[in-house]
């Protein structure tokens, strides 16, 4: 529906205005799912080589209860688990306010007492907002390494693990995003490694 | 005042799209149950419930998601993606017969349910990938 524009009634023309905002919002609303939302992507294969690790030479039942204790180590709380599927989840929560952000906030504050003072008021009314919490999760996966024939092998065993965080600002708002950074995992898996030993050498 | 008229319409027009309460909780939509379990399920040729968990559980991590839940005895798998908007989803696997297994999933994006069959024909196209057999239609 649009409207030709006309001059002799501005009434008109504050309707036609009301109307495109609210159509506007309308729309707004209506986010849809991604279309490659169960698509496995290359994207999706880089991330499961950085989120796996294999581990030989020790059973399953072991395996999974070196992952639940270097979770425990890593401050996490068990929430859920099967380990007849090699499941287990995790969560913590954590301060999340970082240095960073409060350091610019402060700074801009300084500098409203100077001629940079257009510069850092826009900052601050731009991002008023620190995080505040979040919430940290992790899903562990243990599961059997397949042979060529397709039968699962003994005492070979893969581990997956993704994190995810929540993350609440202080103006209530919500960040939420799978981890992706492989040093974190690299990490991980390194404390799991010697988990593993310690499991092996029953220590 | 013959220019508020336009307006008030508008208004009219988008609250009455808003579903009741009774229509949110039992998400009646416009497709009938059955519709909605044929897109929604595949039948596969193997009676290894284990398997097809697993290969579950694996699959969902291929595409992203962290598993929530797992239960081998209800055959359900719970599981949430985090990018920026949330997907959930329920996995559930159920015998049918005696060599097949009926794989259902149900799937929600942020606030809505996920009506589309293409996101569900994707799902298992993937999981059929990862199982090594191919998916029937269920129901």
């Amino acid at each position: 529906m649009i409207l030709p524009i006309t001059q002799q009634d501005s009434n008109t023309r504050s309707v036609k205005d009301l109307s495109v905002l609210l159509v506007s919002l309308f729309l707004a609303g209506c986010v849809t799912i991604p279309p490659d939302a169960f698509v496995v992507t290359p994207d999706l294969q880089q991330k499961r080589q950085v989120e796996t690790r294999r581990y030989d030479g020790i059973n399953e039942v072991d395996l999974v209860t070196a992952s639940a204790n270097v979770l425990q180590d890593l401050g996490f709380n068990l929430e859920n688990s099967e380990t007849k599927l090699g499941v287990i989840t995790a969560s913590k929560e954590r301060d999340a306010t970082q240095g960073m952000e409060i350091a610019a906030t402060a700074l801009a504050s300084i500098f409203l007492f100077t001629p940079a003072a257009p510069v850092a008021a826009a900052y601050l009314i731009g991002s008023p907002a620190h995080s505040k919490d979040q919430t940290i999760r992790v899903a562990l996966v243990v599961r059997p390494v397949i042979d060529s024939k397709g039968n699962s092998m003994t005492d070979n065993y893969f581990v997956r693990v993704t994190f995810q965080r929540i993350v609440r600002r202080t103006d209530n708002s919500i960040k939420a995003e799978t981890l992706k950074d492989p040093q974190l995992y690299q990490d991980f898996f390194e404390r799991l490694s010697k988990s593993v030993f310690l499991e092996a050498q029953k220590i | 005042m013959k220019s508020i008229l336009p307006v008030f319409m508008l208004c009219v027009l988008l609250l009455s799209g808003c579903a009741t309460t009774n229509q949110q909780i039992l998400d009646i939509g416009d497709e009938t149950q059955l519709q909605k379990r044929s897109y929604q399920s595949r039948a596969f040729e193997t009676a290894d419930k284990e398997k097809v968990l697993r290969a579950i559980i694996s699959t969902l991590q291929d595409l992203g998601f962290v598993i929530d839940r797992a239960d081998l005895m209800l055959g359900s798998i719970s599981a949430t993606k985090l990018d920026g908007n949330q997907i959930r989803i329920t996995v559930s696997v159920r015998p049918k017969g005696d060599d097949r297994m009926l794989v259902r999933a149900n799937a929600q994006f942020n606030v809505s349910p996920v009506e589309d069959p293409k996101q569900y024909q994707n799902f298992f196209s993937s999981l059929e990938k990862s199982l090594f057999l191919t998916a029937h239609a269920g129901e």
